[in-house]
């Protein structure tokens, strides 16, 4: 920790955060969102927690500001300008933010110091997982067995939340009958341009290196920061760099609604169905340690990291497929996307 | 070593240095594209190198690997940031950008 660096990332980060409120250009905000995210990553990579700043990296700063992009294409870049509300209102709305500010407060006072070494976790949990992690499971990485051992109950359902955000997506935006689609506004076109060959080209040659990394993310997730959620989403984003340089219909050609949909549901269904089979087995759910007796060669300890990389590969097969499908339903609208 | 490691990074700054200054003090859309895209790539590219050095202190095979990964980075930002420069200096000629000229009323041609 260098303090001034952190204060410096900070500043940086709170000036992000009201330009992103304050410019009227949606597309900018969009792009000081973007770096806002790339600025919460540095900092956490500063703070040490590595996993966390490459979730951000990849999800907050890649992906949702490309889907920011997409819906800003296929809606309007403009903020509409209200004239000025009710003041009642407004006067409404300072005084409930500053009496949950005050009740946040107070609340505050009554939490141990911010990383005391006093506090309950810090006492009992976090030791036994930085002591034990690699005894009980063999995985270098705490965080992942943190991640898919020790509270694997939580990540499939994080995992199912995503899932049902695909979902959601799907039953707002998807549109199968073509008499409905009227009061849309046009989306702003900036012209039909002709395919070029650069990016095209650029695209194609890095699309295998990109899917290549996303598999060494997923599967080195036990030695180094990484695992399910970050390889799922740079998967995805390869085909969304297809899908801009080149058009959404030919993703929609190698991934169509239906794959990404069974794709999103087998995912889930590999985490959930890894869990039943060690109830099958007489354990509890998703106690890998048991998964020992069908899988061959393998102890107690070599089962659990096993079972891990079984339910990460669940988890990246349904956030890639979640991603994808959520990039085709903004984006089906609009015709040709430019890069 | 160390000497190499530190001229290589001052480099780098200087490039970074001279890519801010561009991206503020030129007069339009494509000659900022222009400082941007150049100084960015170039300077990456010293800065990344000077880490691939600095991680030579003893030769094993880990620090290999880190140099290896390094220079795969290297090699990526050679390909995506020109092709990005390349792809946002596109659309702002198709959505129709003038070129800034010494006399407005001058036609470019």
């Amino acid at each position: 920790m260098i303090w001034q660096l952190d204060l410096s990332i900070l500043t940086l980060i709170v000036i992000c955060a009201f330009a992103t409120i304050m410019v009227k250009d949606l597309l900018s905000a969009a792009i000081i969102f973007g770096a806002y995210s790339f600025l919460m990553c540095l900092l956490w990579t500063e703070m040490g927690a590595v996993d966390v700043a490459f979730t951000e990296a990849s999800v907050g700063a890649g992906v949702s500001t490309v889907l920011f992009f997409a819906a800003v294409h296929q809606t309007t870049r403009r903020v509409r300008t209200r004239k000025s509300g009710r003041m009642l209102a407004k006067v409404f709305a300072l005084m409930a933010a500053l009496l949950t500010g005050l009740v946040l407060i107070i609340a505050e006072t009554d939490f141990p110091g911010f990383a005391s070494p006093f506090t309950p976790a810090s006492l009992h949990l976090s030791p036994y997982y930085i002591t034990q992690s690699l005894h009980d499971t063999n995985v270098p990485n705490i965080v992942t067995s943190v991640l898919a051992d020790y509270r694997g109950f939580d990540t499939m359902f994080e995992t199912a939340v995503i899932f049902t955000a695909g979902l959601a997506v799907i039953a707002i935006l998807r549109r199968y009958k073509r008499d409905d689609r009227c009061d849309l506004p046009e989306p702003y076109v900036i012209s039909e341009g002709y395919p070029d060959t650069i990016i095209r080209f650029i695209a194609r040659q890095l699309a295998p290196f990109i899917q290549l990394f996303a598999l060494y993310v997923v599967a080195h997730g036990h030695h180094s920061p990484g695992g399910g959620f970050q390889g799922g989403v740079i998967l995805g984003a390869s085909f969304i760099l297809l899908a801009i340089s080149y058009d959404s219909r030919m993703i929609i050609g190698i991934m169509s609604e239906r794959l990404n949909i069974l794709l999103g549901n087998i995912g889930v269904l590999i985490y959930a169905g890894i869990g039943f089979l060690c109830l099958l087995l007489g354990a509890n759910f998703l106690d890998y340690s048991v998964l020992s007796k069908v899988l061959p060669a393998t102890d107690k300890i070599m089962a659990r990291s096993h079972g891990m990389l079984g339910i990460e590969i669940g988890v990246a097969i349904a956030v890639m497929a979640i991603v994808i499908s959520i990039y085709l339903n903004i984006i089906s609208h609009g015709k040709y996307d430019k890069g | 070593m160390d000497i190499v490691v530190i001229v290589l990074t001052v480099i780098a700054l200087l490039f970074f240095f001279a890519t801010t200054v561009g991206l503020l003090r030129f007069p339009d859309f494509y000659s900022r594209m222009h400082a941007a895209g150049k100084g960015d790539t170039l300077s990456s590219l010293v800065i990344l190198l000077a880490l691939v050095l600095y991680n030579f202190h003893e030769i094993n095979l880990a620090n290999l690997l880190v140099a290896m990964k390094i220079l795969l980075i290297a090699v990526f930002i050679f390909m995506a940031s020109p092709t990005a420069t390349h792809a946002i200096i596109d659309a702002g000629y198709e959505s129709g950008i003038k070129p800034w000229a010494k006399n407005p009323e001058e036609e470019s041609p």
